[in-house]
């Protein structure tokens, strides 16, 4: 037990929730802007997938881990205009592109690795984690003040670039949205589209800026997910980040800053999972901690917003 | 409301789809008892004690390759073992590549009724796991053609013409074990500590990996009764990032200085954990890993675990001639039947000390003679893979 406290105070564990986060918090961002536009986007998963692949074969062409980045981003807005497009082009059910998009995303990946790259699979599956090495990930930053003052420094310096950048599009999002007049659409759109209509606004237009912007930020996850958390894609490497997302979407309210709360506390309870782990806790039991504290934590906000909403009612 | 309800539903479902997927294929009872030298073979159980094949009999077979060769792991470890066995003046060998991609997939089952309708072979051989059904409808279709099937178990015995070859992944874990747990106090060597604590990341808390992992600690408490072993699985093959986060918290919380990564794609997450730290070594998996990770990651893979499939072709042709056969069956290939063993040049050749690979012949050799003999995690109920780990527990 006092192994695992002293585990669980080192600055290594405080540095790991933020890294767990980011890509949870990234996909967050964009659940949220869809949500706030009116619909979902479930196809997370599969635009990660999707982007992660992409960025690590450009980065890996272009031997250029900048490159690979702004693939990544462009092939996740790419892939949701795509999705934007038979949803509200052809008007097929936006749950079911989302499926079809998480759905190539695992085998399709996959298929186009092996045509792209023609490794083939004697054992493993075939993967870009031969191909990038460190110098064609992101790197990880040392902020200069900050990374000397003891254990804060180790906590809050040296992270992947992605990291810092996943909470300053958090606030960016926030800013959008509540501060823009494209956010004042978006929001209005989600209200109701029939009224942001009447006064002008193209609803059509914003749903695909909403779901470009999912896009975005799927990319971003995507990048951070082969390029910086692990080096290389690998078939079904997002392993549920976009679906926990959607989850952390709904347990933030649906805000930017719930949002990024709920994502850290997906981390935290990740983290807590490993360091139970590290000090012989079965891994049976370790595991589902972080799938355990989010259903919790999901039935703990229905049931205040539950209560919230009946209160007026008494009231009156 | 009501979408946002199906979403996540629909969410929670494919979740559920996709874990389930990554699971290890079933496993079957081995026929093959412990490996005992020679005798393995005749304990196997022969499907036919037939007469020994006539004298020097050069077999015409057909290899065929689902994917291409210079993959530097399973294809060309096949293609080595029949390029010796044609030298030897064995056998002729027709050596045909199918193609890896989903696209070539129909060209894997014409290819393989091609080559058996040609009735000219007396031995068709193929692998891994996409093969199996192919194979099988190839096989009844062919009733008197001979094949056989190199690391997979999924029908074993459905057809009595295909001999299934595995693998005895505790044998290998033993050897693997051996050698971290030698290396693990050797501090001449850079990022090694003094602490006798090794690491295992595995994918599934299941009799497979518990199989590799059973190994690795018999032989790790072989060299050294205090050693500490830190087991953790990822819980799937595919999540490389939490096996690096599991790495991560191995090397710094609990002072492993070494890892081996049994877990697909995601055990190269231990890999990237090593790199990250700085302080620690990587153990590879089934195929010589220094050759296919990225060369940041090769430089600190010390070795990998391996699973010798030219080897296992040599040795059921060695069995053949002398008139033992396995159709029908699957024979589970161990170290005496050279089926298993451990990279020992590159990285390994270059840090372990000479007591280390002493160590490590020494097991090889005791194995072989039957001196030792390792556990099986496999059809065990008895519950010492679980009394094993707590009692390594760092």
């Amino acid at each position: 037990m006092s192994n695992l406290l002293s585990n669980m105070l080192s600055p290594g564990f405080f540095f790991s929730i933020f890294r767990i986060s980011a890509p949870i918090l990234y996909a967050t961002l964009a659940a949220i802007v869809v949500e706030k536009a009116g619909f979902a986007n479930i196809g997370l998963e599969g635009l990660m997938m999707f982007s992660a692949l992409f960025g690590s074969l450009a980065s890996y062409y272009s031997q250029s881990w900048l490159v690979g980045f702004l693939v990544a981003l462009l092939v996740g807005v790419g892939m949701s205009l795509l999705m934007g497009f038979f949803a509200f082009q052809l008007e097929t059910d936006i749950i079911l592109v989302g499926i079809a998009v998480n759905l190539m995303g695992s085998g399709g990946t996959l298929f186009l690795c092996k045509i792209i790259t023609d490794i083939t699979e004697g054992k493993a599956m075939a993967s870009t984690t031969g191909l990038i090495t460190s110098k064609l990930c992101i790197p990880n930053i040392n902020i200069p003040v900050i990374r000397s003052i003891p254990f804060i420094g180790r906590v809050l310096s040296g992270h992947s670039l992605l990291t810092y950048t996943a909470f300053l599009m958090c606030i960016l999002t926030s800013i959008m949205l509540y501060r823009t007049s494209l956010g004042l659409n978006i929001r209005a759109v989600g209200e109701n589209a029939n009224a942001a209509a009447s006064v002008g606004v193209s609803v059509l237009k914003i749903k695909y800026i909403a779901i470009a912007f999912s896009g975005l930020m799927s990319g971003f996850g995507g990048a951070f997910m082969s390029m910086s958390y692990a080096q290389g894609w690998s078939q079904d490497m997002v392993a549920g980040r976009g679906f926990i997302a959607l989850a952390a979407q709904a347990m933030g309210g649906g805000e930017c800053l719930g949002g990024m709360f709920s994502s850290l506390l997906f981390g935290f309870a990740q983290a807590l999972g490993i360091k139970f782990s590290s000090v012989g806790l079965d891994s049976n039991l370790a595991s589902p901690i972080p799938y355990a504290i989010t259903i919790i934590s999901l039935a703990i906000f229905g049931f205040v917003r539950i209560s919230r909403a009946k209160k007026p009612k008494v009231a009156a | 409301m009501m979408k946002r309800l199906l979403a996540l539903t629909m969410a929670g479902i494919l979740a559920v789809g996709m874990t389930a997927c990554g699971g290890a294929p079933a496993v079957t009872d081995a026929p093959a008892a412990p490996a005992e030298g020679a005798a393995a073979a005749e304990e196997a159980a022969p499907a036919e004690e037939a007469a020994p094949a006539e004298e020097g009999k050069v077999y015409n077979v057909a290899y065929l390759v689902n994917g291409n060769l210079g993959d530097k792991s399973f294809f060309d470890s096949a293609k080595s073992g029949l390029d010796e066995l044609e030298k030897a003046g064995r056998i002729t060998c027709t050596t045909i590549e199918m193609g890896g991609t989903d696209e070539d997939q129909p060209r894997w089952a014409s290819t393989l009724d091609e080559v058996s309708a040609d009735g000219s072979y007396d031995l068709i051989i193929c692998g891994t796991y996409q093969m199996p059904d192919y194979l099988k409808e190839a096989a009844t279709n062919y009733p008197d053609q001979k094949y056989a099937i190199f690391d997979d178990t999924t029908y074993v015995g459905e057809s009595p013409n295909v001999v299934n070859l595995s693998y005895r992944q505790n044998d290998m874990g033993y050897l693997i074990g051996t050698f971290a747990a030698s290396m693990t106090t050797d501090t001449s060597v850079e990022n090694i500590n003094p602490d006798p604590v090794v690491g295992f990341v595995g994918g599934v808390d299941s009799p497979v990996i518990n199989d590799f992992l059973l190994g690795f600690i018999e032989g790790a408490q072989a060299v050294n009764s205090d050693i500490k072993v830190d087991v953790r699985y990822t819980n799937d093959y595919v999540d490389t990032a939490i096996a690096k986060e599991y790495g991560l918290s191995m090397i710094n919380d609990n002072k492993c200085d070494i890892v081996w990564g049994v877990a697909g794609n995601a055990g190269n997450g231990a890999a990237e954990a090593a790199l990250e730290t700085g302080k620690a070594w990587f153990i590879g998996v089934d195929s010589d890993q220094e050759l296919t990770l990225s060369p940041d990651l090769a430089a600190l893979t010390l070795t990998s675990g391996l699973k010798n499939i030219g080897n296992s072709l040599i040795w059921l042709f060695d069995e053949w001639d002398a008139g033992r056969t396995y159709w029908g069956q699957e024979v589970n290939l161990g170290i005496a039947e050279g089926g298993v063993g451990i990279v020992t040049d590159k990285n390994y050749d270059k840090y372990a000390s000479d007591a280390t690979k002493a160590a490590v012949s020494q097991a090889e050799a005791d194995i072989l003679s039957g001196k030792i003999t390792v556990d099986s995690a496999i059809g065990d109920t008895s519950g010492k893979v679980e009394e094993l780990k707590k009692a390594v527990q760092p």
